[in-house]
């Protein structure tokens, strides 16, 4: 799937009479299929919300996204709730495990929505957890799990539609070397070995480094 | 997730509702104890018309009015309309002045085993326990629910009325009014106890031309279908001299205007503890949907549509408010054992958790709390996913 963005912005209104704050402005990307692209840029550069955008988690103030032939940024909200289940994977920095379910139904989750027969999802969700070394946690709570084993487990709920499109926020912020490693090595097999188009935002350099492409943002901007 | 019985990460949630509950139905309770007092009154007042004999009542030192002689209860009997006429003796238990007139008052009612109760309303009493009085019965009684337990008095015990003791064959079943108070006892039995009681009617019985007969402190006046008991009532006073008569209608208009003071009490008492336990719920459930906001964030990011958060809210709300209430009424409904178990001692009870205020209960916590879950949900579907996720944080 080809991810195109064009003239991407967004401004948050001012609060109290406080003038509105553009926090990204006339964007153009394209992501491919199979490619890893990593979106680099100092805190508050406009990172995040270039995800969100591209993930339809909230809407521009300008410009458009294509999925492939699709205008995805101008659908109704019905449809762009279908897109977000069943074209798109996230991955946050602070995992965003519901508390209240264990790791498999966190995992299960990204099922429950798009109409997936529950079987399947949940033989898929073993693999996958089996695969990311979580399987024998899967009855454990969130705030029963490692900060690495937490990530690992929102990373199968990420990947269990298999997403042609993947985006990743800050996905090693939070871990280890050795967990970072893992998250790491599992978003580039998925736009390598399995084809989808994957957007990493990183501070590090070395994840930037083995990126198929980059992308520098400065103060909302795409840097020269 | 689905399937778990109880909905885990809501304890504080059910617990917050259990209360506000427990409160509106045990504070419902009470008002429908009361409301129960009044309308068996009620009905009761209006199922006879009450004869009592001229006078103050002094001798009788209960009832309305003095002796009803037999000779006056025949001429009743022969008033057009009239069906049955029944003799009757009431009288307090304790002859304290402290207990006349009061609504806790308990009473020796001495009436015709063999005749069937003049009263529309109550045909005859439910008997939980022993039998009724019947025709041929002397020194047995029938005892009220409260009358019995104050006493401890079961089916075989004996109960000192004076100088007499009755057997006790039967206890009656709960009416939450009057007849929770009474011993029944047969009524020549009855007399006896009165002519114990008082000297001077001791006296006056034999030189004053009276006869065991005449020994009525009232009579119970049954009506033949089709006839205005009220009107029915007016000619009883006018064609029998020496009567005073209570008016079915008029003593129930006066009944419910002594009573005023507690219909506007229960008024009051069902509207707050509406209003304390609604709020309690509402505010509970919608406080505990505001703070899953940021589930709410990840739910919609993972392709959850308006419709679908709203379902799976609306089903943990009505789970929550279920346990919530479920929890509330079994603590309200042990509170209400533990402090009638005391009052019962005395012959009071407090609550009445009545069919009607628990499934009201239930089905208002179930739908204000689906009401709450609603709307809490509309405010953050609003919102976007990242803004969610951005105000959970």
């Amino acid at each position: 799937m080809q991810i195109r963005a064009r003239g991407l912005g967004k401004t948050y209104p001012g609060v109290n009479g406080a003038p509105p704050v553009r926090v990204l402005d006339e964007m153009n990307l394209e992501v491919e299929s199979g490619q890893l692209l990593a979106v680099i840029g100092e805190s508050g550069s406009g990172k995040s919300t270039l995800l969100n955008l591209l993930g339809l988690l909230e809407p521009a103030s300008a410009g458009e996204i294509w999925f492939d032939a699709e205008r995805v940024s101008h659908l109704g909200r019905r449809a762009q709730c279908r897109v977000r289940g069943t074209r798109i994977g996230f991955v946050f920095q602070s995992f965003l495990l519901l508390a209240g379910l264990t790791a498999l139904e966190n995992v299960l989750l990204a099922a429950r929505y798009v109409g997936r027969d529950g079987r399947e999802a949940a033989r898929d969700a073993e693999g996958l957890m089996e695969r990311l070394g979580v399987a024998h946690r899967r009855s454990h709570y969130p705030a029963q799990l490692s900060g690495g084993e937490q990530q690992r487990v929102a990373y199968c709920r990420a990947v269990l539609n298999r997403p042609p499109l993947l985006l990743a926020d800050e996905p090693t912020g939070n871990l280890d070397e050795g967990h970072a490693r893992v998250i790491l090595d599992e978003l580039h097999a998925e736009a390598h070995a399995r084809g989808a188009a994957v957007v990493l935002v990183t501070h590090r350099a070395d994840a930037a480094a083995r990126a198929d492409a980059r992308l520098r943002l400065v103060a909302g901007r795409l840097a020269p | 997730m689905r399937g778990r019985v109880f909905p885990r990460g809501y304890g504080f949630t059910v617990l917050g509702i259990a209360v506000g509950m427990a409160g509106l139905v045990a504070l419902g309770a009470m008002a429908e104890r009361i409301s129960r007092f009044i309308e068996g009154g009620d009905r009761f007042v209006l199922g006879q018309i009450s004869v009592a004999g001229e006078g103050m009542g002094m001798g009788a030192g209960f009832t309305a009015g003095g002796l009803l002689p037999a000779a006056r209860m025949a001429e009743i009997a022969r008033v057009p309309g009239v069906a049955i006429v029944q003799p009757q003796v009431m009288l307090p238990i304790s002859t304290s002045t402290s207990h006349f007139l009061t609504v806790t008052q308990e009473l020796v009612m001495g009436m015709d085993p063999a005749a069937p109760l003049a009263n529309r309303h109550y045909q005859s009493l439910p008997v939980r326990s022993g039998r009724p009085l019947a025709a041929g019965d002397r020194k047995v009684a029938v005892l009220g629910s409260d009358f019995a337990a104050s006493r401890k008095l079961t089916v075989g015990a004996t109960l000192p009325i004076g100088a007499l003791e009755f057997a006790v064959v039967g206890i009656l079943d709960k009416t939450l009014t009057a007849p929770d108070r009474f011993a029944m006892v047969p009524l020549e039995d009855a007399r006896d106890v009165w002519l114990r009681r008082d000297p001077l009617l001791f006296r006056v019985f034999g030189t004053g031309g009276l006869t065991r007969a005449d020994l009525n402190s009232g009579a119970a006046v049954g009506w033949q279908d089709g006839v205005d008991p009220d009107d029915l009532a007016r000619r009883i006073q006018a064609a029998v001299p020496g009567v005073n008569v209570t008016i079915p209608g008029e003593l129930s208009r006066l009944l419910r205007t002594s009573t005023a003071f507690f219909s506007a009490l229960l008024i009051g008492i069902g509207t707050l503890a509406l209003v304390i336990g609604g709020l309690s719920l509402a505010n509970t459930v919608t406080a505990a949907v505001f703070e899953r906001i940021r589930d709410f964030g990840v739910k919609r990011a993972l392709g959850a549509t308006d419709g679908q958060l709203l379902a799976e809210v609306l089903g943990e709300a009505l789970r929550v408010s279920l346990w919530g209430v479920g929890l509330g009424v079994a603590l309200a409904l042990g509170i209400g054992a533990l402090v009638d178990s005391r009052t019962l001692r005395e012959g009071q009870q407090l609550f009445f958790f009545s069919p009607r205020l628990l499934g009201f209960t239930f089905v208002f916590a179930l739908l204000l709390g689906s009401l709450a879950a609603v709307y809490a949900t509309l405010r953050i579907a609003r919102l976007s996913p990242a803004e969610a996720i951005r105000r959970g944080a």
